[in-house]
């Protein structure tokens, strides 16, 4: 049952990022990335990581591509007209393709991870409590620190993107 | 919630050990609620709110410069607290102070936000100083994230500039791909350490110390391998070494010049901070550390070099030079790393950092008081007769290049001795050649730039409106901004006839 399932969400999974990549429309990429992301959530849930399955899909699935979407349509993007590769683009191009599949290659045979007996693995990581006491007692400082990062990124965006007119009169 | 946990929590989170980091972000906030408050005409007091709280830190961690519990891990293992790591709050503390100096210069020349800058520059100090006492690869990751998106801002900070955008743009998408080798490294690291089935297993593989007892249990795992290598590619962005280099030239030239500094001084410092304390905990894959580290090194010292050659633009060719100081350092990490280089090679990189900090903001202080409106365009040839119009500057900018140059008797050329000599002791030979030919062939282009600032020039009789009015206007230096200017360049030359207590420390170790 689960090996179906496996397999179910495997190909899924990549048919679809394989979408992302060569879809000429941007909104069917944002969408196929979506569907993408929930066969990712269907791996987890096959692994018992219910968790991480739901911040997926809550996090990446509902708020980040809900957000590509209201970019992309808010800057009415076209599929445009794509430049043809150029010949040292596609010699490139296939030697990065080849170096990276004789990585993966290699990386397929030797690295080998013994499996663990499952009876003997420690379980109980997965619980939304679990997860919630370690974030305020060990890891309280990087939730700190991420305070302080979202702190900047919102103080970057409107650096970036206000439009500041009083400025001269400042001076 | 029982009083137990909360006990525990208050023993475990000691944050009186982070009390400069602590003060750091509350000064950043702090200016925040100083721009609501205040009236606009009292906003330049903001960054001498900032300058004066940095000057605190900095005195405070000099004075308390062996606090309690030196070497002892605090935060459940997160952070560890050494005198390398009280050295590197210091140096970042010390490097943030100057580039707000220099971002109050350049800012009065750019129609932006001027207290959200000083703001994100607090911020970053505080993160660089906490990964220089990382122990935990959560903390380091949350840490560096924090450095690179406070860097993402900065660097596009003059939005109007479209280099400036391009710059940011550019140092997203790669700073982005660095982030995620850097993760994937991680999560392999963690997925072999944490297997129970493995010999030596640990529950908490993100801990540095557990993970070097799982590494020194499986010398040779190959996805460990494959972990480190990727960890190590993720750091090599940050300081720039080939092949991680490509952003480099864009990203200075378009920075504004206080940020292409902060980038070229303390990223790189903090890129060398984790190298070494990573090496630490890789200790027992050190053959293969070692031989990344030294093909990295060889083509980061003969690419930096070479490139910066054929450069106009100023900005540029200081970033590609910094990548061949990167080059430098990493030939002392190596050393550091070699059984007969040890603990006085960690000194010579400590030491070079410092002698590169003081010539690095010499030169880019100068530069910011000679950029025009546009920081991006700053050639070589707008240096032409400055010795004539600003003898003062040029003696100052022959000082700090001559320094980075690595001239004797400048503190650059101890800087680079110190390095040479640990290599020298470790048996790097080939290495020590490449250098040594990399730091030949850097004074060319170091002199070059000494040259046109110092010796006339012919030029053409050109009609007006051409190259010779593109210069940008020269005004005086004002009095406080040339003593911190000349006691830079004091500094640097000082430091290179008499180390003192710095340098005794530094190598004794």
């Amino acid at each position: 049952m689960s090996d179906t399932l496996f397999h179910l969400f495997a190909v899924l999974t990549v048919a679809c990022a394989l979408g992302v990549v060569l879809n000429k429309n941007a909104v069917a990429s944002a969408l196929c990335l979506l569907v993408c992301l929930t066969g990712i959530a269907g791996l987890f849930v096959l692994l018992d990581a219910f968790l991480l399955a739901v911040l997926t899909v809550f996090v990446y699935a509902g708020a980040v591509v809900a957000l590509f979407l209201f970019i992309i349509m808010l800057l009415d993007m076209q599929g445009g007209n794509r430049k043809p590769f150029t010949k040292s683009s596609i010699v490139a191009g296939a030697a990065a393709a080849g170096l990276l599949c004789t990585g993966l290659y290699s990386f397929l045979v030797r690295g080998h991870i013994e499996s663990p007996v499952l009876a003997t693995t420690k379980v109980g990581g997965s619980s939304l409590r679990a997860y919630a006491e370690l974030l305020f007692t060990t890891y309280l400082l990087p939730v700190q620190i991420v305070g302080f990062l979202l702190l900047i990124a919102m103080l970057g965006v409107i650096v970036l993107s206000k439009k500041f007119e009083n400025l001269e009169d400042i001076k | 919630m029982t009083p137990e946990l909360l006990q525990n929590l208050s023993a475990d989170n000691f944050w009186p050990a982070i009390a400069p980091e602590v003060m750091l972000g509350v000064l950043a906030l702090l200016l925040l609620v100083a721009e609501i408050v205040l009236p606009k005409k009292r906003h330049d007091v903001i960054p001498l709110i900032s300058l004066s709280g940095l000057l605190g830190v900095f005195l405070g961690i000099l004075l308390n410069f062996k606090p309690v519990g030196l070497g002892e891990t605090t935060f459940n293992g997160l952070l560890r607290h050494s005198e390398g790591s009280q050295f590197l709050r210091a140096f970042f503390v010390l490097s943030a102070l100057l580039v707000t100096i220099l971002g109050i210069i350049a800012l009065k020349k750019q129609k932006m936000p001027k207290t959200e800058f000083f703001s994100i520059v607090l911020v970053i100090t505080a993160a660089l100083m906490l990964l220089g006492q990382a122990h935990n690869f959560i903390l380091l990751f949350v840490a560096l994230e924090t450095v690179t998106v406070g860097f993402y801002i900065l660097v596009s900070y003059t939005r109007t500039n479209p280099l400036s955008l391009e710059a940011g743009l550019k140092y997203l998408i790669l700073g982005a791909l660095s982030s995620a080798l850097l993760l994937f490294g991680i999560v392999l690291l963690y997925g072999v350490a944490g297997n129970p089935s493995a010999l030596g297993a640990t529950a908490n593989p993100m801990d540095f110390d557990a993970l070097r007892v799982f590494l020194a249990h499986n010398p040779d795992n190959f996805l460990a391998s494959v972990g480190i290598v990727l960890v190590l590619s993720g750091i090599a962005f940050k300081i720039g070494a080939v092949p991680f280099q490509i952003w480099v030239p864009d990203v200075y030239q378009g920075a504004p010049t206080p940020v292409t500094a902060f980038l070229a001084v303390a990223s790189k410092a903090a890129g060398f901070a984790l190298l070494l304390i990573l090496a630490g905990v890789f200790s027992s894959y050190s053959h293969l550390v070692i031989s990344v580290l030294s093909i990295m090194a060889a083509a980061t010292i003969v690419f930096g070099n070479f490139a910066a050659l054929t450069q106009h633009n100023v900005k540029r060719l200081i970033g590609l030079s910094g990548v061949s100081h990167a080059g430098y350092l990493m030939l002392g990490v190596i050393a550091a790393l070699t059984p007969g280089g040890g603990s006085q090679a960690v000194g010579a990189v400590f030491f070079y950092l410092f002698a590169y900090l003081l010539a690095s903001f010499t030169v880019f202080g100068v530069m910011t008081h000679l950029a025009g409106p546009n920081d991006s365009d700053q050639e070589l040839d707008h240096y032409q007769d400055l010795a004539k119009t600003h003898p003062f500057l040029a003696g100052v900018l022959a000082v700090g290049l001559g320094s980075l140059a690595g001239i004797p008797p400048l503190a650059g050329f101890m800087g680079k001795l110190f390095i040479f000599v640990a290599a020298f002791k470790a048996g790097l030979y080939g290495l020590l050649a490449v250098a040594v030919v990399g730091v030949v062939v850097s004074i060319y282009y170091y002199f070059g730039w000494i040259k046109a600032a110092f010796f006339p020039h012919w030029r053409p009789p050109l009609p007006t409106g051409s190259v010779a009015d593109s210069r940008p206007v020269r005004s005086a230096v004002s009095l406080p901004f040339g003593l911190l200017l000349g006691s830079l360049a004091v500094a640097s030359i000082i430091l290179g006839f008499y180390q003192g207590q710095l340098g005794a420390w530094l190598l004794g170790r």
